[in-house]
């Protein structure tokens, strides 16, 4: 009923953006500085750990972790352990008041072992001291028989790649009856008249591995009691809500007597959605039993060991088209490694699967996405989501395509882009509406590398460096489409003196996101964003504004910001009228300034106004809400309007390969991106570059490995490599903005785009300089070297 | 029964002095423990971040008798009698250093975790290096991982600083920066 007419937040959005459409803006797409740079800078911002200082009879919560990766706990004494000096309590899953699990989207995964270990950072006991050292001096007191199982590494030994069954094999999550976590389905198009009618076709297995977030803060909670059963967490996560929900069902109370704060973050990258989960649970279990604040800090290792991964992939890929380039159909079977728990396992290879087709116009496909458990460390979010893995597929095919129709790689791919009044692959129709700036993103970076002349001159190359120019191209659904209810609040108050409070749970993990949506408050009140304070996210006194993931933050809270803004925009204009006795439509605000515009000299200032409305029992504060349309997905067809809008992006990426040793050095990085409007123009410069650089690090050196017991040979940042300074090469940003209208002032996500094609532009460019086809990342040195002596190049 | 030793129990607390960004400091610490729970949790130096605790990530730096070291790998009881400068100490009160204000002029800020590092590097690069080149830049803070990738804004941000610091501009005031 209530559903049958468009809400009014809706509108509010639509008509804020057709009301600043062409104006000139004075803090939106502008250099400003963000609220916490000094702080920052002066080194006072608190990170989580940080607070460990002010508590000084903080008890220590050390993990004590599985030793086989598969294997069935036949008992548990922790009786001598409990008795050393200097250790408080020792827990394991029995003493757990509430539920046992913190799985994410299903409740796979107990917070503390109890009946089986699943993967080498599984916990199995938690030691209680009154400092590290003798928490871990404990560890060895406690004795656990294990039954170990079949290690399984490989998701290929759960099911077979071109039929996706699933094997015999020894079952990891038994009481499941499978390990198969989930299948997506995409079915479109008469596929058989399809590759009846192609002329040519090309196929390839693609994979990619196993990728570790590496924020530079590992996580940290630290848990204080509180009266009647409670607990207030100071958390270091992306996500507030879901820490609050997970910590009140692991201690059995109700939401309202847990509260977390998130202070300063250092780093998420997605990583930081669901293991905060259990790290808070840990210091809360602590701090409940104990009765004292308790800290639970992951080191290195157990951060790397003990956190979501970026899912690995294996896809087979065929591709088939005519002679002219034209695209008839995609077919794909795609295995993702979702590791020992489900994590967001369920929603990554969703998003994969919308995306498995790339932003292009294709006439049948058919892909078949299954994600299985093995023994391996889970995976879970990470910047893209699923879908830089079939970028890099799809991106891969699309030049090996090119190739064999013996086309320009942008030519065929303007052949097949999607633009304005195009379907996508699932059969949503793309209006001016969502703004399609994919063709624009594409010749801005083709133009501004000088594709076509490097292309042609870096191939006649000869000796060992050889360069390369490679382009990658990709669409990014916004938000979290029909993975959940998918809503955002914030709250502006404006106080006494003239001064805003910003409040959203929505986190800043360092990308800059509540700075933009300070931009957007400060734009529409007429306010320096110097007159706000973003206050931390705090479960007790922010409203729930949903999970700080899925490029959601711009545009989910800032639609909510735009409403709350406006809202209050209206009043003060009433109350100035007031004062000044011209039409409430005729205020400006350019604070501390307010007058009159048919006639500035009728004046009166900020101050006065905040006070008038005061007086005059007008609110200033107000709360926006903002819920996205709703997605649409067909199950078994993979049809529907998957997300509501879409980011565009295409890549150049230029290396030098040294063909003697395989290293390859990226020199340049030209990245396109239509992100609607750009709000925070220095946010999203960062974020081009960063991520872009930690898409590097994806292409060229970064892989978790696993032995065949499921150890990681690389648990630390000696041996898992992430870029350097000495590595970050030049990047030139290029925007293009094609608005969204049901977006803030227009605006679409960036979070995760900003890393989502980088790896393949890298990869095809070394394609190209090497002369060879290139199916797996990361393109290390020694994977180079091989692939050139296999092919007799050196 | 396994025999565990006691480690805080079989090794008695030691005392030592250092001085901290210019302060005699008295501490009494474990002959195991490390400088940086010293600065961090007993003397309240929270700029000092723990980013590996391995001399991985460089989050952790101070300057130590004029030298760049990863307090994680330092143990305590070999500070006795030296001079450590940390954030904390860069700039007096109410200002900011040459190099902090470069890094808000060009915007380098992302998560900010990597910082502290990164700027008692860079401060000890432009101490011995008052030109730095960009190349010796990149080979300075080599061991300062930045995940959020602000690595091109640190090269510009030290470039810059070094021209502050070359046209006698030490210190800044606090608030003309925060305009
Ligand atoms: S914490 Fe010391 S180098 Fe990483
Ligand atoms: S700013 Fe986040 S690690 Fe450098």
């Amino acid at each position: 009923m209530y559903m049958s007419s468009v809400p009014e937040y809706i509108k509010i959005v639509e008509e804020v953006f057709d009301k600043f459409k062409g104006r000139e803006f004075l803090y939106i797409g502008k250099d400003v500085r963000r609220w916490d740079a000094v702080e920052k800078i002066k080194g006072k911002s608190l990170y989580t750990a940080d607070f460990l200082k002010f508590y000084k009879n903080a008890v220590f919560v050390h993990s004590v972790r599985t030793k086989y990766a598969h294997a069935l706990i036949k008992s548990i004494d922790v009786s001598e352990a409990s008795k050393y000096p200097g250790v408080l309590k020792v827990i394991t899953a029995k003493d757990i008041p509430g539920i046992n699990d913190v799985g994410y989207v299903i409740p796979d995964q107990p917070l503390i072992a109890d009946r089986k270990v699943r993967y080498i950072g599984d916990i199995v006991a938690l030691i209680v001291a009154e400092d590290q050292m003798i928490a871990r001096e404990a560890e060895s007191l406690i004795h656990v028989e294990y039954e170990p199982l079949e290690v399984i590494t490989d998701p290929l030994q759960v099911v077979d790649l071109m039929t996706l069954k699933e094997k015999p094999h020894t079952l990891i999550h038994d009481e499941r009856g499978s390990d198969v976590l989930v299948h997506y389905k995409v079915r479109r198009g008469d596929m058989e008249k399809a590759l009846r009618e192609a002329d040519v076709k090309v196929e390839g297995v693609y994979k990619t591995p196993f990728q570790e977030h590496a924020y530079l803060e590992p996580e940290a909670a630290i848990a204080i009691p509180e009266a009647e059963g409670g607990v207030t967490v100071i958390s270091s996560t992306q996500c507030p809500f879901d820490v609050r929900k997970a910590v009140a069902k692991v201690l059995g109370v109700p939401l309202n007597r847990v509260r977390i704060v998130v202070p300063a973050v250092g780093g998420g990258f997605g990583g930081k959605e669901d293991v905060a989960n259990e790290v808070a649970a840990k210091a809360a279990l602590a701090a409940v039993l104990t009765g004292r604040p308790a800290v639970s800090i992951h080191t290195r290792e157990e951060s790397i060991i003990g956190h979501s991964k970026r899912h690995p992939m294996i896809a087979w890929y065929r591709h088939a088209a005519k002679k002219d380039g034209t695209l008839l159909a995609v077919e794909a079977n795609i295995v993702m490694d979702t590791g020992s728990y489900a994590s967001l396992g369920p929603f990554v290879p969703w998003r994969a699967t919308v995306h498995a087709t790339g932003p292009y116009k294709v006439g049948a496909a058919r892909i078949d996405t299954k994600a299985v458990y093995t023994n391996n460390v889970y995976a879970g979010a990470f910047r893209g989501f699923g879908n830089p893995q079939v970028i890099f597929a799809v991106e891969r095919q699309m030049d090996l395509l090119a190739e064999e129709l013996g086309m320009d790689p942008v030519e065929l791919r303007l052949k097949n882009i999607l633009r304005v009044g195009d379907e996508t692959v699932h059969g949503q129709k793309l209006t001016e509406e969502h703004g399609v700036g994919l063709e624009e993103a594409l010749l801005k970076a083709v133009e501004a590398s000088n594709w076509s002349s490097k292309r042609m001159e870096y191939r006649k190359a000869v000796g060992p460096l050889r360069k390369g120019i490679g382009v990658a191209i990709f669409y990014h659904g916004n938000s979290i489409g029909v993975e959940g209810a998918d809503y955002s609040s914030v709250t502006l108050i404006i106080n006494r003196d003239g001064s805003i409070s910003f409040r959203t749970g929505l986190t800043e993990f360092g990308q800059g996101s509540t700075w933009g949506l300070v931009l957007i408050a400060a734009e529409i009140l007429g306010v320096p964003p110097s007159y706000f304070k973003v206050e931390n996210p705090d479960t007790s006194a922010t409203p729930d504004a949903g999970p700080t993931v899925a490029s959601r933050a711009t545009v989910m809270g800032g639609a909510a910001t735009v409403i709350a803004a406006h809202k209050l925009r209206k009043r003060l204009n009433e109350v100035a009228s007031h004062i000044l006795g011209c039409d409430p439509e005729d205020i400006v605000i350019k604070a501390p300034e307010v007058y009159c515009g048919s006639d500035p000299n009728r004046r009166t200032v900020w101050q006065d106004v905040v006070e008038q409305s005061f007086w005059l029992g007008i609110p200033l504060q107000e709360f926006g809400y903002y819920r996205a349309p709703r997605a649409v997905w067909d199950e078994e067809t993979g049809q529907g309007a998957p997300y509501i809008t879409y980011t565009f992006g295409a890549i150049v990426a230029e290396v030098t390969v040294d063909m003697e040793t395989g290293l390859t050095k990226v020199d340049r990085i030209y990245t396109a991106y239509d992100i609607g409007r750009v709000i925070n123009k220095v946010g999203a410069e960062l974020n081009a570059e960063g991520g872009a650089i930690q898409a590097l690090g994806y292409g060229l050196m970064e892989e978790l490995i696993h032995d065949k017991d499921g150890r990681v040979m690389n648990p630390n940042l000696s041996t898992y490599y992430v870029p350097t300074i000495k590595d970050a090469p030049e990047i030139i940003p290029i925007w293009v903005e094609a608005h969204y209208r049901k977006g803030p002032l227009g605006a679409k996500g960036f979070g995760e785009p900003s890393f989502n094609a980088v790896a393949t532009a890298i990869a095809n460019a070394v394609s190209h300089a090497i002369g060879l086809p290139v199916y797996e990342l990361p393109l290390t040195p020694e994977r180079i070297y091989m692939m050139l002596k296999k092919a007799g190049k050196i | 029964m396994l025999e565990v030793r006691r480690s805080d129990v079989e090794y008695p607390d030691v005392e030592i002095v250092m001085k901290i960004n210019g302060e005699l400091k008295k501490v009494k610490v474990k002959p195991y423990e490390r400088l940086i729970d010293v600065l961090r949790n007993k003397l309240g130096l929270t700029s000092v971040k723990e980013g590996c605790g391995r001399g991985e990530c460089g989050a952790c730096v101070v300057i130590m008798d004029n030298r760049p070291v990863p307090s994680c790998l330092v143990l305590a009881v070999r500070a006795n009698g030296k001079s450590i400068l940390t954030l904390e100490g860069l700039a007096p009160e109410g200002k900011i250093h040459a190099i902090q204000k470069a890094l808000i002029d060009v915007h380098a800020l992302q998560c900010g975790f990597c910082f502290p590092g990164v700027i008692m590097m860079s401060k000890h690069l432009l101490d011995n290096n008052p030109d730095p080149s960009e190349e010796e830049i990149r080979e300075a803070l080599d061991g300062n991982l930045c995940r959020c990738g602000s690595y091109l804004r640190f090269v510009k941000a030290v470039k810059l600083a070094s021209k502050y610091l070359r046209e006698g501009k030490t210190y800044f005031d606090e608030s003309e920066v925060l305009r």
